[in-house]
């Protein structure tokens, strides 16, 4: 490394601690079905980091969502690439955790001492589906209010309690600019923090339990 | 290829895709439009009809984003000499009025005084009127206003 690390890390002491990263054991064959876990942490940041840059566009009210959506993916530079991203991300992010979880209950990998960790990433799961439910409303156009306008009426059916929950998830009677703002966030205020805090435990778990070893 | 140099060239071609990426996030960050005002000279008055020293308040029309806009200026006449004041007072911006019997612009809203010459002599005001720039071409007065354009 160069002059630059060394004079960062002689301050910042990043190596002496982390060298550990790079020298933990690994169990032997493992083969590229254990990459999914990485990449749908890749797709992960991918979506955070287009998404801090679609917030710098997008307005969150009933008059002027589908407007900004139109005007980032239309006249911004490179808008329709960011957006392109964080649309086409969410799909693949989801599809990557259903191929990592997959992988795991193949391999038998929920068992003794993980299965904690296996409940983790359920949660994970239903944080990234929630993400993917609010993330569909903000564009604000007739897709997105009509699919919303059916999940809620979802939570309506559940027994005693639905309507009312229908009532809070909606923020009114209807599907309203009160939805949006709820939807908006909770996209990116309350569900990437409680991903992140999550995605936490999942690492630290995996960090201390190691990879398990193929059958 | 062992360990060492995979894990140099990965790091390397991850700080290469973080540059070029940077050039496309600073573009998109970047705003498409910046709109700045310009200075642009508008019909006042023939020069004529100021034959009389004093102050008299003018109207002048603009047209902007296809509406017309009717505004006003103070227009000081002393000997052969025009100055020109922005009706706005210096305060927080409200429209004066000037008083002929006092020789004095009024500022109802926090009692701002200024006199002909368009310094301060009442109220909370910090700053003289702003003089606005004044051209005068074959006998017709044109007042000069910052505009988007």
């Amino acid at each position: 490394m160069g002059k630059i690390f060394v004079w960062i890390d002689s301050r910042f002491e990043i190596s002496t601690q982390h060298r550990r990263f790079f020298q933990r054991p690994v169990p032997p064959n493992l083969d590229y079905t254990y990459c999914f876990g990485g990449i749908a942490f890749t797709y992960f940041l991918i979506l955070l980091f287009s998404g801090l840059l679609l917030s710098l566009y997008y307005v969150p009210s009933e008059r002027e969502a589908y407007k900004s959506v139109l005007i980032i993916t239309n006249e911004v530079p490179f808008g329709w690439v960011v957006r392109g991203m964080h649309k086409w991300s969410a799909s693949l992010f989801i599809i990557s955790i259903i191929l990592h979880a997959i992988r795991v209950f193949v391999s038998k990998a929920y068992r003794h001492p993980r299965e904690l960790n296996w409940m983790i990433g359920a949660a994970t799961f239903i944080t990234a589906m929630a993400s993917g439910f609010t993330g569909y409303l903000l564009p604000w156009d007739q897709k997105a209010y009509w699919a919303t306008e059916v999940g809620t009426s979802m939570v309506g059916t559940i027994p005693f309690i639905g309507e009312s929950m229908m009532y809070a998830v909606r923020g009114g009677a209807e599907v309203s600019g009160t939805t949006l703002i709820r939807f908006f966030s909770l996209h990116v205020l309350y569900l990437p923090l409680f991903m992140g805090i999550l995605l936490w435990f999942h690492f630290h778990m995996i960090k201390r339990q190691g990879i398990s070893a193929k059958l | 290829m062992d360990r060492r140099d995979f894990l140099k060239k990965i790091i390397k071609a991850f700080f290469f895709s973080i540059s070029f990426s940077l050039i496309l996030i600073l573009s998109y960050i970047y705003p498409s439009r910046i709109k700045q005002k310009k200075l642009s000279y508008i019909y006042l008055t023939e020069e004529e009809a100021l034959h009389k020293s004093g102050i008299k308040r003018l109207e002048y029309k603009y047209n902007l984003h296809e509406k017309t806009i009717v505004s006003f200026v103070f227009l000081k006449k002393e000997g052969e000499e025009l100055t020109a004041f922005s009706p706005l007072c210096t305060h927080l911006g409200c429209l004066l009025k000037w008083n002929n019997i006092e020789k004095e612009f009024v500022c109802v809203c926090h009692g701002g005084k200024f006199d002909m010459d368009g310094k301060v002599i009442a109220g909370p005001p910090p700053k003289p009127l702003e003089r606005l720039p004044l051209s005068i071409r074959d006998g017709k007065v044109y007042i000069g206003i910052k505009l988007y354009g």
